[in-house]
């Protein structure tokens, strides 16, 4: 039986990046914790600007590092709690890596691409994604032209950013979509042909679209004929029932921790497909009974950016300060977890992938951009309050009961098997 | 109450194309008849199968899916070098008149004329999976039906259990879904420095620190919520560190915490398979080390640049981890897998997801040459794509074999033969 208490910090730990232990004791039932969580007060942070570099050669990968601790500190400090929330599952949903892409400043700009939808139209977001420059870097949007198709946009998006797999798709239709989305190129200076792109007025790390580029043919797409672009070829899929289905049910195992009945995903995929906005379609999952109900409550493994964004919470810490920003980073790495460095286009490893050993023992690493020890919690429920912990079992109790310098107790609560769990 | 993120949700999504495959009807050969795949396969008890002591099966995980015709190059076909007009290697390394090896695998081929190395041509299955995650489960759980742990995870159910959760080291960093059971425990490390925490100075001595840890694990795990498999995780996990920190040295320590930049830099195969190496030589003596994680073979572009590096690395991580293994290779066999061979035509610089592949096995056990068929170049499936002659599962029957298990039914939920490469 979970505790009201418990059931007030799952939402928020579903609907955030993080416990929120000093936002978690204000709340007084699940409801308000949701209708708090969902508030977009203020304005969207808008992340530091980064160097352009002068050619993809010149690019520095280090210089993300300032973005990543800034992303984590919005993570624990926006108030925009569902924000943050979004802005990472879309991240990880369209999982575009550094290790490609090679440049940060381009990095930052699909961040902030992403950011700018992340609570409000799917169908903008996906469009604004498709034409971004790093993503067409990353899945060889540039290189896919008439001629010489390319087919890695094409099927990651059908696959993974739309329909879904073996979602009524084929491979002639991956090929027509494709053929669709060609001809987009991005200004990358250091190249012999910026200078004459940059005479056309595209700008130095830019996308543009050629015609000359571009297949015209006229392709048939899910069953329809035209001469489509991409935009054209979007909407297509975007009309497909299958498209709000798979992103519904995305987001639904993401905040609910739980499949979706069948009747549940029908309903929301078609308010959802009816107009792709994102917060109503939150809003819908978080009324259905199941998110709140005991079944829901700690199925997830906690990610390691959500164990580190709660250590900083418990610890009234942040990253700005250097070099704790590279300590975290140095931290994730450890566990192969580091924010714009999905390991591939499928995003990061999830559920019980992440209660390897490996993942186990990486969450002491996780502690330490906490220079100083943390202060003193007055007992052991008030430092497993600070964790966004109520209910935990007997055996976790002992081993907190048992030891006694504050400091340690603070390194086991970080790493005891209710925290691993979200 | 079950994870429903967990791993097993994940493969469930697999579902279609097995049940596709029996609506085909269609059947890969394989070394001799198989038999009709079971609809569901219990899990067989730990120590079931049999063991050979002293063996190890490191298996190397080519994620992404490598070009196969860029691997072993039919160069004597004049399909390739129309179907390949810039793309196509042109100074293989040739193995016998027929085929040859990429120019970057020179130690490969030097093994080869040694005869320690078997090519197995045209490995795949029916119907093919384009997408890398699809194919990717297909290949994990042995094309098994929805739901079924990984091959070598069905393996260590059937064998060690959780009696030892370093009898499979995944390396790579990223954890190996092929080694997943249900009821046994894989130990994944990033590098040699094991499972060694770094908290902070504040939290005083390390050891100290995770021996109180350890105590989260109750005497009785309660298995059925995650919290319960958390325990059981905590458990299996101080006992590997202790093993691991026996056997790893501290001065193989990580890059320094300063350079962070090096969350940039992947491990590479070299990497990988000069600590298997050590793993294999140590008294740990782990039944199987798998590789995966390491290198993007999905060369959509740039494939001209990317594809020699990548196999230079593995020329030079297979390499290293013989040498390194001295006389204690004798023990071993190395497999090669990928989800996916890529198109037989090339897109402009690159080349597109594609269906059957060719694979290595090596070792001084191995019988060296060539064995499968390879696929025609001219009769191409309706995407433009290879036709598999070897289903797959041979393959992995083949690794099987040479960790003792004679019969696969229990692992793979039919039985296959095993290429016979292997003395």
């Amino acid at each position: 039986m979970v505790s009201d208490r418990e059931r007030v910090a799952h939402v928020v730990r579903r609907l955030s990046m993080g416990p929120h232990p000093d936002l978690v004791g204000g709340l007084a039932d699940p409801d308000h914790a949701i209708s708090t969580a969902l508030q977009l007060t203020g304005s969207s942070p808008v992340p530091p600007t980064l160097p352009a570099p002068a050619s993809r050669k010149a690019a520095a990968p280090a210089d993300i590092l300032p973005l990543i601790g800034w992303w984590v500190d919005q993570m624990a400090s926006s108030p925009r709690l569902i924000e943050e929330r979004l802005v990472w599952f879309w991240s990880d949903h369209f999982a575009t890596s550094l290790r490609k892409v090679g440049v940060a400043y381009l990095m930052r700009q699909q961040h902030a691409t992403i950011r700018q939808h992340a609570t409000k139209s799917y169908a903008d977001l996906l469009h604004a994604v498709a034409k971004d420059p790093a993503m067409l870097v990353f899945l060889d949007g540039i290189t896919n032209r008439v001629g010489n198709v390319n087919e890695n946009f094409g099927r990651e998006c059908m696959e993974l950013f739309t329909m879904g797999r073996d979602q009524g798709y084929t491979q002639a239709d991956v090929v027509a979509a494709s053929e669709s989305f060609s001809g987009w190129i991005v200004n990358i200076p250091g190249l012999p042909v910026s200078a004459r792109l940059a005479a056309f007025g595209i700008a130095p790390w830019t996308a543009a679209f050629l015609d000359q580029r571009h297949d015209e043919s006229v392709k048939t797409l899910l069953g329809h004929h035209g001469d489509f672009d991409l935009d054209q070829a979007l909407d297509v899929i975007l009309g497909n029932p299958a498209t709000p289905k798979f992103v519904a049910t995305k987001l639904y195992r993401e905040l609910v921790g739980l499949n979706p009945s069948a009747a549940t995903a029908a309903s929301l995929a078609s308010s959802f497909g009816h107009d792709y906005q994102i917060l109503p379609l939150v809003e819908a999952i978080t009324a259905d009974p199941a998110f709140t109900s005991d079944d829901a409550v700690r199925v997830r493994v906690r990610t390691p950016v959500e164990k580190l964004v709660g250590v900083l919470q418990a610890a009234n810490a942040d990253l700005s300060v250097e070099p704790r920003a590279a300590v975290a980073v140095n931290a994730l790495r450890q566990v192969d977890y580091v924010p714009f460095l999905p390991p591939n286009v499928g995003g990061f490893p999830s559920g019980t992938l992440l209660l390897g050993p490996h993942d186990l023992v990486g969450a002491f690493d996780l502690l330490d951009p906490l220079v100083a020890p943390p202060p003193a919690a007055k007992d052991v429920p008030a430092l497993l309050a600070r964790f966004g912990l109520f209910d935990v079992s007997s055996g976790t109790r002992h081993v907190l009961d048992a030891e006694p310098d504050p400091a340690r107790r603070f390194a086991l609560a970080a790493t005891c098997p209710e925290y691993t769990v979200a | 109450m079950s994870d429903p993120l967990s791993r097993r949700d994940f493969l469930r999504r697999a579902g279609g194309g097995a049940a596709a495959l029996v609506a085909s009807g269609y059947v890969l050969r394989t070394w001799e008849r198989a038999a009709p795949a079971a609809a569901d396969v219990a899990t067989p008890a730990a120590g079931t199968l049999p063991s050979i002591p002293g063996r190890t099966l490191v298996v190397l995980e080519l994620s992404g899916g490598n070009d196969g015709l860029n691997t072993l190059v039919p160069h004597a076909d004049p399909a390739y070098h129309q179907l390949r007009p810039t793309l196509g290697v042109t100074e293989p390394i040739d193995l016998d008149g027929q085929v040859g090896l990429h120019p970057s695998l020179t130690r490969l081929a030097a093994r080869y004329h040694a005869g320690q190395v078997a090519v197995v041509e045209g490995l795949g299955y029916t119907p093919p999976d384009l997408s890398h995650f699809g194919s990717l489960e297909v290949w994990w759980t042995a094309q098994r039906p929805d739901g079924s742990p990984g091959w070598l995870g069905s393996y260590l159910d059937a064998t060690v259990g959780y009696e030892d959760p370093l009898a499979a080291i995944g390396l790579g960093g990223q954890p190996a879904p092929a080694l997943l059971g249900q009821q046994s425990f894989a130990t994944t490390i990033d590098d040699a420095s094991g499972l060694q925490p770094r908290p902070p100075r504040w939290t005083g001595s390390t050891d100290t620190l995770v021996s109180s840890w350890s105590g989260f694990a109750p005497a009785r795990i309660d298995t059925r919520p995650l919290v319960g498999q958390v325990e059981r995780a905590v458990s299996l996990t101080a006992k590997a560190r202790d093993r691991l920190d026996q056997v790893l040295s501290p001065s193989a320590a990580p890059t320094p915490r300063s350079q962070a930049g090096g969350a940039y830099t992947a491990s590479t195969v070299v990497d990988s398979l000069t600590l298997a190496a050590q793993l294999i030589k140590s008294p740990l003596a782990p039944r199987v080390v798998y590789v995966n994680g390491v290198g993007d073979f999905d060369v959509h572009e740039g494939e001209a640049q990317r594809q020699p590096a990548l196999l230079s690395d593995v020329d030079q991580g297979i390499e290293a981890l013989f040498t390194g293994l001295g006389s204690a290779a004798d023990g071993v066999v190395l497999m090669t897998t990928s989800e996916f061979g890529r198109r037989v035509a090339e897109n402009g610089s690159g080349t597109d997801h594609g269906t059957a592949n060719v694979h290595f096995l090596v070792g001084p056990h191995v019988k060296g040459g060539r064995y499968g068929e390879p696929p025609s170049l001219t009769q191409l499936d309706a995407n433009g794509n290879l036709v598999p002659s070897i289903d797959f599962r041979s393959h992995l029957a083949t690794g099987l074999g040479w960790l003792g298990v004679t019969d696969t039914h229990p692992v793979l939920g039919a039985s296959f033969s095993p290429v016979p490469a292997l003395t």
